[in-house]
């Protein structure tokens, strides 16, 4: 038995007709679903950038994993775990600001990255499947690694919902509250990363975090609560996700890139609908 | 109303004591900011706490929270030192804060809600006990009509009624509040101040309020404490006032009166 067994008794129609397709399928939809969940609270503490970072580190570990022939998936979420604990820890020691420390982490991670795989193979093919993803050639046990990280993240993300709103919109009175808000921040960091290395197979390292912000942002736009805006963002991450993987099919273009610019044109619209809006209530007095 | 609040006071039993403080001596660098301050708050006892601009007011306030050690001298909530305490939902505070800064969209009542996490268990799902409580905050404050909306559409007055609506929520024995009030229009100041007026005189809260706005709740004060450095004043308002200060306690003539204490 195969994961995606359930789904090839349903007999889906083209373009996800096939085996590899429902595996991508199953893949980009989880993607889609945990990589905005996350991302909510890092748009809410103004981290937008952070899945980037550690993407980067993500990228050295795919060159360890192939230096020394240990599983990929697993070797990335090893450094990409200790990357956003080492960032969050930088953060909150304030002892650099924010911005030097990403940028550290972007480079050290890309040139150690660069230094492991020459030790290996070099840049061969394998590496640009992590680097811009491919969901096309996920295999059953990636996609159980995928699915598996991604529901943690999920369940602990709507668990936590509570909580994680306290501490992204008001530290201090978090902490005041007694809430162990160190503990809940590090938790986020090591989500971030679990998000980072399942989604890195599907939209690639340099794109991963553009899942995590494109979706976020859009809700933000349109939700008018903080549960509404959780499940705005990850519903556009799916969407993105469906429609991008059928368009990589239908039009043979690269699937992770595909997905993001869908992402990306959600945002548009979503900015010029409520550009519109605004001007509309304007235009009747009713604006502010 | 004055009467119920009178009543609470007049009360035989003495008065529990939610904040002790002693000797309290703190800097942030190497020159102190606060020395030697005493800091006494009773059960249902309503306390003002003013002083000009970085005079260390906040600074005592994260003393007395337990967010900060004193370099010397003893604090106790509620009998024991406040980064010891269990209850944390006997606390409700209300930091200082200029606006908020938030832009995923959170409503009204998403936000009071938190105020229910310090009661029992921070991971535990909310039952219809936190939505009363919740409920009930968000009236005193007079914000029910806005529970539904995004928080960041209000207006400042009404965003800070929301911070206060989320430390009621918990049902404290003891407020603190950071300048709640500050840059609030005068009917967001009466309805803030009925809502004071309602924890104390219902549920026996104690209140220590950090304001230079103390119009509103002039009538209502049974102490002030006026901070510079050390405590200059400790008492009833009126003997303030005899001193020489009228209650409308302004950022203007309260550092005014204090350079006149030197
Ligand atoms: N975190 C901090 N680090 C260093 N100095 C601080 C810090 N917070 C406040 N101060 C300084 O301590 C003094 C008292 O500040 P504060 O307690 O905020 O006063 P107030 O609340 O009465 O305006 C000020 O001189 C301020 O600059
Ligand atoms: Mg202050």
């Amino acid at each position: 038995m195969t994961p995606t067994d359930p789904l090839a008794a349903l007999g889906l129609p083209y373009p996800f007709e096939l085996a590899f397709m429902q595996r991508a399928l199953v893949a980009a939809v989880a993607v889609g679903v945990f990589a905005p969940l996350i991302g909510t609270y890092l748009v809410q503490k103004r981290l937008s950038l952070v899945g980037d970072g550690i993407g980067h580190v993500a990228f050295a570990g795919v060159g360890a994993a192939v230096a020394i022939g240990t599983a990929p998936i697993w070797t990335a979420l090893a450094f990409a775990v200790a990357g956003a604990l080492g960032l969050e820890w930088l953060r909150a020691r304030r002892r650099t600001s924010g911005d030097v420390a990403l940028a550290i982490l972007f480079y050290a991670g890309i040139a150690l990255g660069v230094v492991l795989l020459s030790l290996g193979d070099g840049l061969g093919g394998g590496v640009l499947a992590y680097l811009f993803g491919q969901p096309l050639t996920v295999r059953d046990d990636e996609l159980v690694a995928i699915v598996g990280i991604g529901a943690a993240i999920a369940v602990t993300v709507l668990a936590l919902r509570r909580p994680l709103l306290a501490v992204v919109t008001d530290e201090e009175w978090a902490r005041a509250a007694g809430l162990p808000v160190d503990l809940l921040n590090g938790l986020v960091a090591i989500m971030t990363a679990g998000v980072v290395v399942a989604a890195m197979r599907i939209v690639g390292i340099l794109l991963v975090a553009a899942m995590m912000v494109l979706p976020v942002a859009s809700a933000q736009l349109l939700a008018r609560s903080f549960r509404g805006a959780l499940g705005l963002a990850a519903a556009i991450g799916v969407a993105a996700a469906l429609a991008g993987l059928a368009a990589a099919r239908l039009w043979g273009l690269a699937p992770g890139g595909t997905i993001v610019l869908i992402a990306t044109a959600i945002f548009a619209l979503a900015t010029i609908g409520t550009r519109a809006r605004q001007g509309l209530a304007h235009a009747e007095g009713e604006g502010p | 109303m004055g009467s119920a609040v009178s009543d609470a006071r007049s009360s035989p039993a003495p008065a529990r004591l939610l904040v002790e403080a002693h000797g309290l001596t703190f800097g942030y660098g190497r020159e102190p900011i606060l020395r030697d301050v005493d800091l006494r708050v009773h059960q249902g006892e309503f306390v003002a706490l003013v002083g000009p601009n970085g005079s260390g007011k906040s600074t005592l306030l994260r003393l007395l929270l337990g967010r900060l050690r004193p370099w010397s001298g003893t604090v106790e909530l509620f009998g024991r030192p406040p980064w010891a305490l269990r209850e944390r939902g006997a606390l409700g505070y209300v930091p200082q804060r200029p606006t908020l800064t938030s832009e995923v969209p959170a409503t009204v009542e998403e936000i009071v809600a938190t105020g229910r996490i310090p009661v029992g268990r921070w991971w535990r799902r909310l039952g219809p006990a936190d939505r009363e409580a919740v409920r009930h905050a968000l009236e005193s404050v007079d914000l029910l009509e806005l529970a539904r909306r995004p928080i960041n559409e209000l207006s400042g007055g009404q965003q800070q009624r929301v911070f206060i609506a989320r430390a009621l929520a918990g049902e404290p024995q003891l407020l603190v509040l950071d300048e709640p009030v500050a840059g609030v229009d005068a009917a967001s100041q009466q309805r803030f101040r009925d809502a004071l007026v309602h924890a104390i005189a219902h549920h026996g809260t104690g209140v220590l309020l950090v304001s230079h706005e103390l119009s509103a709740v002039a009538h209502d004060l049974d102490r002030i404490v006026v901070l510079k450095g050390t405590v200059q004043f400790d008492g009833p308002a009126a003997r303030l006032a005899s001193a020489g200060v009228s209650l409308g306690v302004h950022a203007e003539d309260l550092p005014q009166w204090l350079e006149g204490l030197r």
